[in-house]
């Protein structure tokens, strides 16, 4: 047994619930989610397990292909961060052994090469998701939330923040039971945010996630403040606190802190 | 001019010149060689005359054919003459020619001048004949020759043109290098040999360069995801103060464009490697509606009124490369437009085209699609958009142009 490479603070509160109709899991289950990152870039696997960490995940680090495989098989993750190139084999491979393995770890694969043909090879071999560098930590955050999702609780879920409750399935949101009539890019927005509580979000992350690769067509992120002042409203209206700050010129952070 | 024309115009000129020159030097040997047949005929006549005149001591009777004539009377001058001429027909109803021995004989104590001619016509007939065959003869040669050689020819340089084919074909960037066969000709080998090093020696140096590209590129993405994340990170402290959150704010926006332009150079590459080789037939008309509905509040955002006038047009290419151009020529306007103005759409016949605005009259055609070239005074942008979309219409089979026309810029699509 080997000891993790790194480990940083565990996920002590636990705001995060999932509710599974009918059925209750195991509490361990949703409270210690480890998350694997496996990147020899060593600079951006700590950055990355920095800003996983302190979420409800326990983020463990190989920077190697041979320390991945190990920790691979010894334990279970939730999700796996994978780098598909390593210097001492290819991510690629791991991947097909977890599922010979028919491990139930979702795998999210960061790549340098952004093909189409990359892309369908890492999904065809059993990847949930594939996000191409560099990206913005909030998107990786909201990616590697939304596989565990999807792992953990099968289709049918409700995601509670506070006294917000997000159906992720009918993209609904209830504030306090009640539904509230958001539009496709506000829910998107809110979805965003819990995925990246308590994180200052850039304005440019935000902007990408919702406009994608045409979001370089706005000189300035004003766009971005409609949308944001509309779900803020919509939200406080419906009788929410107001969880939305903007911080100086960066972005916003959704946070129950007051 | 062709090399077969050129040769063939040099070669006719010659052969016709020698041709020519012959059949007049032939015509005129042929036509004393047959003056001098009929002069030793008249000899003949002349003799016979000259021994009848001995034996009987008074000129012979004379008998008239039709192609000879004998006269004689007295000669006004007492000596010997002897003198052939050509002559007309004595008779004027007749254009013929007569071949005359005038000769002077002493008969009985009397000088008697003789008048020996023979008509020529026969002559002039067959002369003519010889020659009207002889000049077929030679036409027929001519022709020939045209024909072997112009044959020949074409088979001689099939090698050279065989090349001239395969690098016309090539293109630097395309996988195939055209192969250059044996030939037996020396000159031909040499010039293939030489063709395809030259040709291998520019694919693999273009190959070199784009790999060069594309490997840059893709070794910056790690350092790119390393320092925005770091930034992610960054931005997470509670402590900092406005200044040091712009500051921050300044990195972030360098390297988001750092990364646009990344993205864009390997989009670059790749569109050139055609690695978007799939295609299936887009419909324009309603990916037009898609993209205005998606940019609806980017452009409300600016003030900018978009109007659209399309009909269905279907084309048969990549979708994410339909997609991309579109985004890039809709984005390119939407930049370049000045707030509060408009820009239309147009798709009819095959034709896209999209129209902006602009303050500062127009482009330079030669340089705006050239990468890197700014068009204006935005450094927002990293001048890549309209190489992209050239490129995208030069994989497709389409054709981009740009116009000026009443104050606006006018970017057209033509789909073939």
């Amino acid at each position: 047994m080997q000891e993790p490479a790194a480990r940083f603070s565990i996920a002590t509160e636990f705001t995060f619930t999932f509710v599974r109709y009918g059925q209750r899991r195991d509490i361990f289950n949703l409270l210690v989610m480890k998350v694997l990152i496996i990147e020899d870039e060593k600079a951006l696997a700590d950055s990355i397990a920095a800003y996983l960490s302190s979420e409800q995940y326990v983020c463990e680090i190989a920077y190697n292909y041979t320390s991945a495989r190990v920790k691979v098989s010894d334990y279970d993750y939730a999700c796996i961060v994978l780098d598909i190139n390593l210097p001492d084999g290819s991510g690629l491979n791991l991947l097909k052994e977890l599922k010979s393995e028919h491990k139930e770890d979702g795998v999210l694969i960061i790549s340098a090469r952004n093909s189409l043909d990359d892309r369908l090879d890492g999904l065809n071999k059993g990847a949930d998701d594939y996000l191409i560098k560099p990206f913005h930590l909030s998107e990786l955050a909201a990616r590697v939330s939304a596989i565990i999702r999807r792992k953990s609780f099968g289709g049918n879920n409700l995601l509670q923040f506070e006294n917000l409750q997000l159906n992720i399935t009918d993209k609904t949101v209830k504030v306090n039971e009640r539904i509230i009539d958001l539009t496709r890019k506000e829910y998107d927005l809110l979805l965003y945010f819990i995925s990246n509580k308590n994180k200052v979000i850039n304005k440019g992350a935000i902007a990408e996630h919702l406009w994608g690769d045409s979001m370089d067509m706005a000189d300035s992120y004003d766009f971005i403040y409609t949308h944001i002042k509309n779900l803020r409203k919509k939200l406080i209206q419906a009788g929410s606190r107001d969880y939305l700050k903007s911080v100086y010129g960066l972005g916003y952070k959704f946070t129950e802190r007051p | 001019m062709k090399l077969f024309t050129r040769y063939f115009r040099i070669n006719l000129i010659a052969t016709l010149s020698i041709f020519l020159l012959a059949g007049i030097a032939f015509y005129y040997v042929l036509w004393f060689l047959m003056i001098r047949q009929v002069d030793e005929d008249l000899r003949i006549e002349q003799r016979e005359i000259e021994t009848y005149a001995a034996k009987y001591q008074r000129p012979p009777e004379p008998v008239n054919v039709k192609d000879q004539r004998i006269s004689f009377e007295i000669s006004p001058n007492s000596e010997r003459l002897h003198r052939f001429s050509t002559i007309q027909s004595p008779d004027r109803n007749e254009r013929e020619n007569f071949r005359q021995l005038s000769f002077t004989l002493p008969v009985g104590g009397q000088w008697i001048l003789f008048k020996v001619s023979k008509s020529l016509e026969a002559t002039e007939h067959m002369n003519r004949s010889v020659i009207i065959v002889t000049v077929l003869t030679l036409m027929a040669i001519l022709l020939v020759n045209i024909l072997i050689n112009r044959w020949q020819l074409r088979r001689l340089w099939q090698p050279f043109y065989s090349t001239l084919h395969g690098v016309r074909q090539f293109k630097l960037g395309k996988k195939e290098i055209p192969q250059f066969g044996k030939t037996g000709i020396d000159e031909f080998n040499q010039l293939n040999e030489t063709m395809d090093n030259f040709i291998r020696d520019a694919d693999k140096e273009y190959y070199l360069l784009k790999e060069f590209t594309e490997n840059a590129s893709h070794e910056l993405q790690t350092p790119l995801a390393v320092v925005r994340s770091t930034l992610d990170v960054l931005a997470q402290d509670e402590t900092m103060q406005e200044k040091q959150s712009n500051a921050l704010q300044t990195a972030y926006g360098a390297i988001q464009k750092m990364a646009k332009l990344n993205q864009s150079l390997l989009l670059l590459s790749k569109i050139e490697n055609r690695q978007f080789a799939e295609t299936s037939l887009i419909n324009f008309e309603k990916l037009i509606g898609e993209k205005m509905s998606e940019w609806q509040e980017l452009w409300q955002g600016r003030n900018l009124t978009v109007r659209s006038e399309t009909q269905p047009v279907f084309v048969m290419m990549n979708p994410y490369l339909a997609e991309i151009m579109l985004n890039n020529l809709l984005g390119n306007a939407a930049r370049h437009a000045a707030e509060g103005t408009e820009i239309n759409i147009q798709l009819k016949e095959e034709i896209l085209s999209v129209s902006n605005y602009g303050q500062n009259g127009p482009l330079d055609p030669d340089k705006l699609f050239k990468r890197f070239s700014k068009g204006g005074q935005s450094s927002d942008q990293n001048g890549l958009g309209l190489s992209i979309i050239r490129q995208i219409a030069e994989v497709s089979g389409s054709w981009v142009s740009y116009e000026w026309e009443s104050g606006r810029h006018y970017f057209k699509i033509r789909f073939k």
